[in-house]
């Protein structure tokens, strides 16, 4: 099948907003590149569990297209036109499968060397959609915290060291109460500004109490996740043994099948209460390379994708000592919290990580006016990164959480 | 974007570029002035090649960069120094470890699908070099890192006669097949066996091998309990492969080989600690591989190591990539790296800023053993022939 093929019929199986969504814009899909359109349809199918500002950006790219010109139109689409596909991949059920598309669609690139012409087309087509449909920069500046270290009493690594020149460096912060102190600040700004999947808790451990739902925050936690993850690797693991039977293991099987897993095959079925969460709990433990063994990992992929979905006012992240490093097929089948940490490494893990959550913060509207700051947890030392604060500096002034936090706002 | 992709090139090789200067505090001319063409008192037959690339590339960032200098003091202290080191090395083919490295030995972007048990398509430099002049199939070795490399030294054969290809050795299989499954000591060592970091869900770890006992005696001259002994001794797969690489050296003195170290793709997990461990422990290995040739008579003095890994990895500012820990969108930062030349022709302290393709190695291995390579679609880097 063709897009000029597409009927109404042919989006029976998405769940209802999706299928509406679809069947609004069919005349728009119908004139979409065969290249572009199940990317585009991946988006759709999800459409019911997308956060509130995907589901912004989606209406805003369909209300794009329906209102261009043909000509425009035609212009726009004209380098995904330009790339060759296989015929047999019009034979595969693209509609209903558009993640599997895309993995073929992916290989099939790379294998044809088409991959940078293609790269180049979705940047541009990118940069168009952001120039004609720009989003507003948030009403209260973001703000994004990290909380590093845990568990690790003295260490001789320079912390922070690629976010120095963009703030301040405090080297005698007062430790005492810094952690609740965060935890208020956070409550407070989603008191302040209650609006769903805005203020966000991600936790490489057990979380804080008084931080979750009730305060009107969006909370996911390694401690929470870690039997689900147990339970994908499980059922890959036993998958790959039984297609290894058949001689069918490869790697794009095994994706496939990966990818295919859902809320009920994790054992998060149990927990509907937040539905659209849960979806985003799922996407991070099979799509996250490293998610589902090493908490660390765990957090700065959960940050990323939270940012880049839910675009959220206020993130709050707080690493923990991840297991320690393993044969992988070790680490494929074990419980992850039942094992001997790595405190050390996963204070540099953190550094990192910390550094690419300020990255993804910047990649947002409003970043000129966003804050950050990232604090090694129990210790004086901290960073600060806000349009009040000084850019590549250092300060040894005494200072408790509040009175950086105030400096920040 | 083919602007954005030059200039974020030119600022690569500008880092590395002024990094050579202020390191080494050398210049171009006085480079030039040191170098004594001592090649020309190595008959070609006599000469000897060792490749070391590097399957899951560093980036800039964790090695030649300010910050990451301190990753790799053997790379630039003891090595940089003596070789001519070239800042783009642009690699336009799949970003996938196994048909990369086989693009890099073919000297053509090899397009088959990274993770399927086949032979790459177009001769192997292995096959040229047997040819050509005439080699045993003792005289060219590839040390590869996992399952998947086990077809690297020979193509499939369309596009030249069968039967000179390198002998291909997996440590990791012969690890496996001396410990057996039994072997009160496998779990200890099970992390010598890991395959892959990239797909480690679709391909099992090794418990079955083809490689016989007798045939690992027989190529390492040591018995299997020293070889497991031995074993024991080691902190990474990558420390394996060089200790088989120096019995081979050893044993058979290859005057072709190519050994490709892997440990750093352990960055595929996400814990930024273990790649950087990674690095550094390949830096070391890289120091003890040069070592090593300069302490083997058969070695010293006729030997040139090139050194280079096969890609770069995602910048931390691609928006579809998500830093380190992947190679995925083919941005110019993960196609982009660097290659260094040591020997007793090559010059010392010398840089090549100019962009160069990775199928350029073939060419230039042909032009510097005095062979052919007639489907490679590189060029042979000037200053290093």
């Amino acid at each position: 099948m063709q897009p000029s093929d597409l009927k109404e019929q042919n989006f029976d199986h998405y769940p209802p907003e999706a299928r509406a969504l679809a069947v609004e814009n069919l005349a728009t899909l119908r004139r979409v590149p065969f290249a572009l359109l199940p990317v585009l349809l991946c988006e759709v199918i999800d459409y019911d569990w997308r956060f509130p500002a995907e589901q912004r950006a989606l209406d805003r790219q369909f209300a794009y297209l329906r209102e261009l010109s043909p000509s425009s139109f035609a212009a726009l689409m004209a380098p995904f036109a330009g790339i060759l596909l296989p015929p047999k991949f019009a034979a595969t059920d693209w509609v209903n499968q558009p993640q599997r598309f895309s993995e073929r669609l992916s290989t099939d690139l790379w294998s044809t060397l088409q991959i940078d012409a293609y790269r180049k087309a979705a940047t541009q087509y990118q940069n168009r959609l952001q120039a004609a449909t720009p989003e507003k920069a948030p009403a209260v500046p973001r703000f994004a915290i990290v909380v590093v270290g845990q568990g690790v009493a003295q260490t001789s690594l320079p912390l922070f060291r690629p976010l120095r020149p963009h703030g301040t460096l405090f080297t005698s912060v007062q430790p005492e109460h810094g952690l609740d102190r965060l935890v208020q600040f956070m409550n407070q700004r989603a008191a302040d500004h209650p609006l769903a999947y805005s203020h966000w808790y991600i936790d490489g451990g057990i979380p804080i109490a008084d931080c979750g739902s009730r305060q009107g925050i969006t909370l996911t936690s390694y401690s929470a996740l870690a039997a689900a993850a147990l339970e994908e690797l499980n059922l890959t693991n036993k998958f790959v043994e039984q297609a290894a039977q058949r001689n069918a293991a490869n790697a794009e099987t095994v994706q496939s099948f990966i990818a295919a897993l859902g809320l009920e095959d994790l054992g998060l079925e149990r927990n509907v209460s937040d539905r659209v969460l849960r979806h985003f709990e799922v996407k991070v433990l099979t799509e996250g390379a490293g998610t589902q063994v090493f908490s660390t990992t765990f957090v700065q992929w959960s940050a990323r994708e939270a940012l880049r979905r839910a675009q959220p006012l206020t993130l709050l992240t707080r690493y923990a000592p991840r297991q320690r490093m393993a044969p992988m097929d070790e680490l494929l089948k074990r419980n992850p919290l039942q094992q001997a940490t790595d405190a050390e490494g996963s204070l540099i893990d953190a550094d990192m990580g910390a550094y690419y959550t300020w990255i993804n913060q910047s990649r947002l509207p409003g970043s000129e006016d966003a804050r950050f700051l990232v604090w090694y947890e129990g210790h004086s030392v901290a960073l600060a990164i806000a349009p009040s604060m000084a850019r590549a500096a250092t300060s040894d002034e005494h200072a408790d959480m509040d009175k950086i936090l105030g400096w920040m706002t | 974007m083919n602007n954005l992709f030059s200039k974020i090139t030119r600022e690569r090789a500008w880092t590395r570029r002024e990094f050579l200067r202020t390191a080494a505090g050398a210049t171009g001319a006085t480079f030039v002035s040191q170098f004594h063409p001592l090649m020309a008192s190595v008959e070609i037959h006599r000469r000897k090649t060792v490749v070391v690339t590097f399957g899951g590339g560093a980036r800039d960032e964790e090695t030649f960069a300010p910050q990451g200098q301190e990753n790799i003091p053997h790379l630039l202290n003891e090595l940089i120094p003596q070789a001519t080191f070239c800042t783009q090395l642009v690699n336009r083919g799949i970003l996938g470890h196994y048909v990369a490295t086989a693009s890099l030995a073919t000297g053509v972007y090899e397009t088959f699908d990274n993770f399927a048990n086949v032979a790459p398509s177009h001769p192997t430099i292995f096959e040229y070099y047997r040819h050509a002049l005439g080699r045993p199939a003792d005289d060219a070795w590839v040390i590869a890192p996992s399952n998947g490399f086990n077809r690297i030294g020979q193509s499939s054969g369309i596009k030249f006669a069968p039967g000179y290809g390198a002998q291909v050795i997996l440590p990791k299989h012969l690890l496996a097949a001396a410990l057996g499954p039994d072997h009160p000591r496998r779990d200890d060592l099970n992390f010598l066996l890991q395959d892959s970091y990239e797909n480690p869900l679709s391909t099992p770890v090794m418990s079955h091998t083809d490689v016989s006992i007798s045939r690992l005696s027989e190529i390492l001259h040591v018995s299997l309990e020293e070889f497991t002994r031995h074993a024991q001794t080691l902190s990474s797969a990558d420390e394996l492969s060089v200790y088989v690489m120096r019995q081979l050296m050893r044993q058979l003195a290859p005057s072709l080989l190519w050994i490709t170290l892997h440990d750093m793709d352990v960055a595929h997990s996400g814990a930024y600690s273990l790649y950087i461990e990674g690095i550094q422990r390949t830096d070391r290995l890289c120091g003890e591989i040069w070592q090593a040739i300069q302490s083997d008579p058969e070695y010293h003095g006729r030997t040139t190591m090139f050194i280079l890994p096969d890609f770069g990895r995602d910048s931390d500012f691609d928006v579809s990539g998500n830093g380190f820990q992947h190679h995925r969108t083919g941005d110019p930062l993960s196609r982009t790296t660097w290659m260094m030349a040591l020997g007793p022709h090559v010059r010392p302290n010398f840089t090549v800023d100019r962009p160069l393709d990775s199928l350029d190695l073939v060419p230039t291995l042909g032009a510097l053993l005095d062979f052919p390579t007639p489907f490679a679609q590189g060029k042979p880097i000037a200053e290093v022939i």
